[in-house]
């Protein structure tokens, strides 16, 4: 294993090599497109290394028993149906019909037991991957994955977060990495403000405020630590290399149909902005809705609240599909727990890590398989029970990461990048 | 009539009858025409029938699992397969008519010893995909001759009462509909929906002939990902001069869906808005008003909900708009009016364990909550008789 002197490189050994035989290369493509300078070798396995995700979060919650875990008829079942899908003998709830029709390209684990019932804990318990405590804070998913397969020679932020209300960098998310492998967050969809220079500045001009921005950081640079001056420089090149791609976010190239397809609603727009990002090669896309925490009138929320995934989700698998990025793309749906099967006293569902489902599709996974399952009454999980851990490295071997023999170093100090006690889900891995 | 009442209102002395228990949690309730009978709907799918008679031979209510106890003797209607959202019976009281969740209405024929299906119509409101059809309120003419169904397909849809065929459709809501009533006069139907428009029909031209602005009872901020509240509740005074909607204003969330419980009251000559009421302060409020009845005194009557699973009874003037009196209760879902006037009956919710999140609980141990249904007499209680020697 090489030791990497970076303080908070990973050290897997695949990865590695692949970083140093990519660098080599870029070394020498400086500034072009690499594909034809490349031996063709390689090229096709830095292509096969170019491993994307979506990673759809549910924030608050949404229900299994609701969605893809359903159990009419049963003390705590709820009023919906469950209907047919396209895996025969399997059946969703009837508020995803369009998921439900193409589930023969979607992986199922319905038996996740986590541990954590609160939401202030349990969201960065959960998208941390709750490893043993080691003293450090983890990162997030999306910086975790950006670190450990470093970044695409794209001259795109790797980690773009689609959310509602207002963007900036998320530099919180990258945990003990440093601010470097935060997010850029895009507030409702829309790309970073100023990414559209002033016509009253001139290109000379604005040269020549960058040199005098250069010349300001390196004084400020002087006696400070690399890795948060650094940040400052990557977030600016970032938002700048990004005022080249105004066309990824420019709604009036999108087909008619596709917004369509998507819906107007916040999750239509945020997924279909998601599909652009990862055509456009962004490495990490995280998409968020809030408000899932449905305490109270469960049912009538979640009649109006699932379609509004169902059909941009179900869409998106399949232009995902349709364009030959779903073999490299691994697509992630989930929450911090599932909802409780006993319903409340406001015809509401509490939060429930005791056993609840996660959607996934793409890389590295078996499609049309079901992994797991919970009791008759869907209160409890059968047989296998697979907390977050279990997911995390699933995850990180679906991108060709070995969770078992890769791992960060953070100040000298080694750190396994998913909880050392668990390991991959096999069933669901192709 | 009840034995145990006096003839005269006093709801500022009310007091619980009885406690009528399910092993379920129930969703609606109403006392049959003769007021011999409550009847329940439940989320297991069934129709409870408990007479009242027999209450004053049932054990004393307690807030315990069936099991313990002997409970009321009891019916069960079975015929719907999700939860029975609505209950109406036909003015000579010998048809019981349900709905449920899955669109589906059934009349019952009373004047057997086990009241059984005499017609049902599956998928009355058939929805599309992904967009199941809900019935969530359902009305009968003065005449008992016509049903009124509506839900989440946002149309009024009539029915023959005696046979269950289709009589016709009203079209004019953006909407879920949640509430109807029928105006004293016979003539006008008026059905509220999520959006606070309350349309007033003319029964017999079938058109919207006035609409009522109740959008109060609706939020939709930026970031919510539903519309919520809107009109859960609609009543007529006895002499149709005033409507009142319950919901609530100022939903904070599409999550736990909390707002301010909440009546508007409206003059029905004017359709303009007259007052409107709020709960009792002192406890937090928390969602909307499910039930409403005017009482034979003009006195309003709502069920609210507050903060941690319990809900108020308030008693309103709606002459001024004081609170006369409140009852607390358990959380419930429906409200109805005994054909005395003296007592009103309310499905409640009784936790059957520990509730809020996670399990707390052995697997064999974890489940569903209770359903009972309330009756509350609105009438100073009795003395006790006096003991014999």
């Amino acid at each position: 294993m090489t030791e990497i002197t970076h303080p908070h490189a990973c050290q897997g050994l695949d990865h590695d090599l692949s970083r140093r035989q990519a660098l080599a290369i870029l070394g020498g493509a400086a500034g072009t497109g690499i594909g034809g300078l490349l031996d063709p070798t390689i090229a096709a396995e830095v292509k096969r290394k170019q491993k994307q995700v979506l990673f759809i979060w549910l924030d608050g919650a949404m229900s299994q028993l609701e969605t893809w875990d359903p159990k009419p008829g049963t003390e705590f079942g709820g009023p919906f149906r469950a209907i047919p899908t396209a895996i025969p003998g399997v059946r969703f709830g009837e508020l995803v019909p369009a998921t439900a029709g193409i589930a023969d390209k979607l992986t199922v684990i319905r038996c996740m037991s986590t541990k954590d019932e609160n939401h202030s804990t349990g969201v960065p318990r959960i998208q941390r991957g709750d490893p043993k405590n080691r003293g450090v804070t983890y990162p997030f998913l999306g910086s975790a994955i950006t670190k450990l397969l470093g970044p695409p020679d794209n001259h795109l932020p790797p980690y773009m977060h689609i959310k509602p209300g207002r963007g900036g960098y998320m530099w919180k998310d990258a945990g003990f990495l440093g601010p470097r492998y935060g997010a850029l967050g895009l507030g409702d969809g829309k790309p970073p403000i100023h990414i559209r220079r002033p016509e009253s500045l001139n290109q000379q001009r604005v040269t020549v405020r960058d040199q005098l921005r250069q010349q300001a950081n390196r004084r400020f640079t002087t006696g400070r630590l690399d890795r948060f001056i650094s940040a400052y420089d990557y977030s600016f090149d970032m938002a700048r290399q990004l005022t080249r791609r105004q066309d990824l976010f420019d709604p009036t190239t999108l087909p008619a149909s596709d917004i369509q397809r998507y819906g107007r609603h916040p999750l239509g727009r945020h997924l279909l902005q998601a599909r652009r990002l990862l055509e456009a090669g962004v490495q990490f896309v995280k998409v968020t809705s809030y408000h899932w925490d449905t305490h109270g009138d469960n049912f009538n929320m979640h009649r109006v609240m699932v379609p509004q995934v169902d059909r941009p989700f179900a869409a998106l698998i399949n232009d995902l599909e349709t364009r030959g990025l779903l073999e490299n793309t691994l697509v992630v749906l989930m929450s911090e727990f599932g909802r409780t099967p006993k319903i409340n006293s406001r015809c509401g569902r509490d939060h429930w890590p005791e056993a609840w489902s996660v959607m996934l599709a793409g890389s590295g996974l078996k499609p049309g398989l079901i992994a797991g399952s919970t009791t008759a009454n869907g209160a409890f999980c059968q047989d296998a029970e697979y907390d977050i851990g279990h997911l995390f490295h699933t995850i990180f071997r679906c991108l060709g990461l070995d969770a078992k023999t890769t791992q960060y170093v953070n100040n000298g100090q080694p750190l396994p990048i998913a909880h050392e006690e668990m390991d991959v889900i096999k069933e669901v891995l192709a | 009539m009840n034995p145990a009442a006096s003839t005269k209102l006093a709801v500022t002395k009310s007091w619980l009858r009885t406690t009528l228990e399910h092993d379920r949690q129930l969703y609606c309730c109403l006392f049959s025409r003769d007021g011999r009978f409550v009847f329940a709907g439940c989320q297991d799918g069934t129709i409870l029938r408990w007479p009242l008679e027999s209450i004053e031979k049932a054990a004393a209510p307690r807030n315990k699992s069936p099991k313990t106890k002997t409970p009321v003797p009891r019916t069960i209607l079975e015929g719907h397969t999700t939860w029975v959202s609505r209950l109406a019976i036909t003015a000579d009281g010998k048809r019981l008519v349900s709905s449920d969740l899955h669109g589906n209405l059934i009349a019952w024929d009373l004047a057997a010893k086990k009241p059984a299906p005499a017609w049902r119509v599956n998928n009355a409101h058939p929805g599309r995909p992904g967009d199941p059809g809900w019935i969530r309120a359902i009305a009968l003419t003065s005449d008992g001759k016509t049903l009124i169904s509506a839900g989440t397909d946002a149309i009024i849809r009539l029915w023959s009462v005696a046979d269950g065929k289709p009589a016709g459709t009203l079209d004019g809501h953006r909407g879920d509909i949640f509430s109807l009533a029928v105006h004293p006069d016979g003539r006008s139907l008026v059905s509220g929906d999520i959006f606070g428009t309350v349309n007033q029909w003319d029964l017999s031209k079938r058109k919207v002939v006035r609409v009522l602005d109740a959008a109060q009872l609706h939020t939709r901020k930026d970031n919510f990902l539903a519309d919520v509240g809107g009109v859960r509740s609609l009543a007529f005074d006895a002499k149709g001069t005033r409507l009142a909607c319950g919901g609530m204003t100022d939903a904070k969330s599409n999550a736990f869906c909390p707002g301010h419980p909440a009546v508007l009251l409206f003059d029905w000559a004017s359709g303009k808005q007259t007052r409107l009421l709020r709960m009792k302060k002192g406890k937090a409020d928390d969602g909307p008003i499910n039930g409403l009845k005017f009482l034979a005194d003009g006195t309003l009557v709502g069920q609210g909900e507050r903060l941690h699973a319990v809900c108020s009874l308030e008693f309103w003037n709606p002459d001024d708009g004081k609170v006369l009196h409140v009852i607390d209760t358990p959380s419930g879902y429906d409200l109805d009016l005994h054909p005395d006037g003296q007592q009103i009956c309310t499905p409640v919710w009784i936790a059957n364990g520990r509730s809020g999140n996670g399990r707390h609980a052995k697997p064999d141990e974890y489940k569903a909550h209770f359903g009972h249904v309330r009756v509350y007499q609105l009438t100073e209680k009795p003395a006790p008789a006096p003991a014999k020697t």
